[in-house]
């Protein structure tokens, strides 16, 4: 080991030189007064950073974004492949659903192929709709807030419904 | 002025333990006071601890504002088993070390000047002068070599080096601030001086 530190008698002398180095004069007789007026204006107990207030919360979550900050490759790598996936996302949302479109296709041929319950079916929804619709002016749709609504045409309304009257004002004795 | 302080006498030593630990125990109160002596006392070795690791008087001086402010805070959780010097130190060392991974890639120097004991310093003097090849090299040229050639060294290679080396702490101290045993303290220590023999060829050669 003597023989060793006398290998490093050199660098050692040298490293000494490394206590020559001082800070700007005046530079110590301020320093504990800084450090003690940051205690006094609350920054010990005060809010923390962000940073040290996630690292307390989730510290897997500070060292996961930690990464980024070592690697900032990585976080480009990751925000082009999300920017990619949001692309192909909306490419394959424009296009028509494949599984509805099938379905649509073998109700239509169960129908025309007479198919006994699909042909009464298809036909008494249809007369049901058409019957509604005579009756009353209403027409008959999936959507129960508008259909309900009177149709109206030129000169009044089609056919007198039984379920609305007409309002007025009449006084007493006219 | 060098930024070491010179070895107490055993007397001195307890006394100023003694005195230290009544300090501790007043800052733990919320004694801003104490904490103020307590500050004074170790501004120097903690601010040139992490001058010497970081290469940057600003950083440098963030560090030891930060690492004095974090004592303050955790001062209810010192048990006590070490000297508080030792634990301060621990805060610092962890803080510095933290800070150097995170700009790992954005180092920069801001360099202290030299005192004036350099240019009579006659190991100095006689390195730039007659050892090396670079006669003409200054003492700027040298100190910012010297720097460059600490910054290429791991973090913990570093502190080691700084702390026994630059700091004049033992072993033992710097495996109690560490948290390591001795054995890696001699290790990192005889590695490190091996790096840092080739990197500054031409300043420490071996005898």
């Amino acid at each position: 080991m003597n023989e060793t530190e006398q290998n490093f008698e050199e660098l050692k002398r040298l490293l000494a030189f490394k206590r020559h180095e001082v800070p700007p004069p005046g530079y110590f007789s301020h320093f504990s007064g800084q450090v003690i007026s940051r205690i006094r204006a609350g920054e010990a107990g005060g809010p923390q950073n962000f940073i040290e207030r996630l690292q307390k919360a989730a510290p897997w979550l500070a060292d996961f974004l930690q990464i980024f900050e070592a690697r900032p490759g990585l976080i480009g790598g990751m925000a082009t492949s999300l920017c990619l996936l949001l692309v192909l996302s909306v490419i394959f949302a424009d296009r028509p659903d494949a599984a509805s479109q099938n379905l649509l296709a073998v109700s239509e041929t169960s129908a025309a192929a007479g198919g006994p319950v699909a042909a009464m079916a298809a036909m008494g929804s249809s007369s049901l709709l058409t019957a509604a619709s005579d009756s009353s002016g209403i027409v008959a749709s999936t959507n129960p807030v508008t259909s309900l609504q009177p149709t109206a045409t030129l000169f009044g309304q089609a056919g007198a419904s039984p379920l609305f009257q007409p309002a007025g004002f009449q006084p007493a004795g006219q | 002025m060098i930024m070491s302080e010179p070895i107490a006498t055993p007397d001195a030593a307890t006394s100023a333990e003694t005195l230290e630990t009544d300090l501790v125990h007043q800052a733990r109160r919320g004694d801003l006071k104490a904490y103020d002596e307590l500050v004074q006392r170790y501004q120097q070795r903690i601010y040139a601890t992490i001058y010497h690791m970081t290469a940057n008087h600003e950083d440098a001086n963030d560090l030891a504002q930060d690492s004095f402010i974090k004592a303050f805070q955790a001062l209810k959780s010192f048990k006590g088993g070490s000297s508080f010097y030792t634990w301060l130190y621990r805060i610092a060392v962890n803080k510095t070390i933290n800070f150097l991974k995170q700009r790992k890639h954005r180092q920069h120097f801001s360099l202290n000047d030299l005192d004036f004991q350099t240019e009579n310093n006659p190991d100095l003097v006689a390195l730039i002068s007659h050892k090396t090849p670079l006669r003409e090299v200054g003492l700027t040229e040298l100190q910012k070599k010297l720097n460059e050639a600490l910054l290429k060294l791991s973090e913990p290679h570093r502190m080691v080096v700084v702390l026994h080396d630059v700091q004049g702490q033992s072993h033992e101290e710097i495996a109690e601030i560490m948290d390591c045993n001795i054995g890696t303290v001699r290790s990192r220590l005889f590695y490190a001086r091996q790096q840092l023999q080739g990197y500054l060829t031409e300043y420490a050669k071996p005898a």
